[in-house]
């Protein structure tokens, strides 16, 4: 078993933690208090500390918890966005028939390591404009991988609205990647 | 369901089966779409990868910026006052 050594935390998966926070949160405000507040209940919680994991994987299970309980709490103060939200941007990538107002362009396939990074900070940058709210959920199921109905729970908002919510999501985050030069044609 | 589901209509349905499991119905008129839609059909592959990339990424190391040494002093304070307490 790792012995946890609360002292060295801070400096050796502060960063670490940081940014998979930052990732959900679109924040770095309450990606700081993500982090801060991980490391205190760590401390707290170091005596069940039952070294079957990593302290990094130990802390980031403790970062879960507190994203989620930050999302719920600042999520409460914003209204979920009703159907005139996002709608507009919808509609405009579709015709009035229903087809794709344009074809969709395939992506390219990054290998280099170089290219993994620009995309990584393209697909942050893309999240990050998405409403408040909306980047939210997305995250939580895309990044955090939770379930639709655990999100729903969680933040109370209804199934319809998280699932309007994640479908315009994925539309802007796609088209975001492609005008952002995501593309076969863009990237080369 | 109309007996064939519009791109708009097939996003959607897109979509919702990248969170549950459609009712066979949907995922009959989805298939179908797909089948003969390229630009959905890209649609779908590129939510996979989308999500694909998402996870994997969010797992590693990697270049985005760290916390702000503001911030880390800040946290750094608190951890002590917690720890001398």
């Amino acid at each position: 078993m790792e012995a946890l050594d609360a002292r060295t935390w801070l400096a050796d998966h502060g960063d670490y933690l940081f940014r998979v926070a930052r990732r959900q949160l679109h924040s770095d405000e309450l990606a700081e208090d993500a982090v801060q507040e991980t490391l205190l209940a760590a401390l707290s919680a170091q005596a069940r500390y039952a070294g079957d994991a990593s302290p990094r994987t130990w802390l980031t299970g403790i970062l879960k918890h507190k994203i989620v309980d930050l999302i719920r709490r600042n999520v409460r103060e914003v209204e979920i966005p009703r159907d005139e939200d996002g709608k507009e941007a919808v509609d405009s990538l579709f015709r009035q028939d229903g087809h794709w107002a344009e074809p969709l362009r395939p992506w390219g396939n990054p290998q280099a390591e170089a290219e993994m990074s620009q995309l990584r900070r393209v697909l942050d940058d893309c999240a990050d404009r998405l409403k408040p709210v909306m980047a939210q959920v997305f995250s939580l199921r895309e990044v955090a991988g939770m379930e639709t109905e655990e999100i729903c729970k969680e933040l109370n908002i209804t199934p319809t609205n998280c699932w309007v919510l994640l479908h315009r999501a994925r539309l802007f985050m796609r088209a975001c990647l492609e005008l952002n030069g995501f593309s076969k044609a863009g990237a080369a | 369901m109309k007996w064939m589901a519009t791109c708009r209509e097939a996003t959607e349905l897109a979509s919702r089966a990248m969170d549950e499991r459609l009712p066979l119905s949907s995922r009959m008129a989805l298939r179908l779409h797909l089948a003969i839609c390229r630009n959905c059909a890209q649609f779908s592959a590129q939510l996979q990868e989308m999500r694909r990339l998402f996870r994997e990424e969010t797992a590693a190391d990697d270049d985005a910026a760290g916390l702000a040494p503001e911030a880390r002093q800040r946290i750094e304070t608190e951890l002590q006052k917690k720890l001398g307490s």
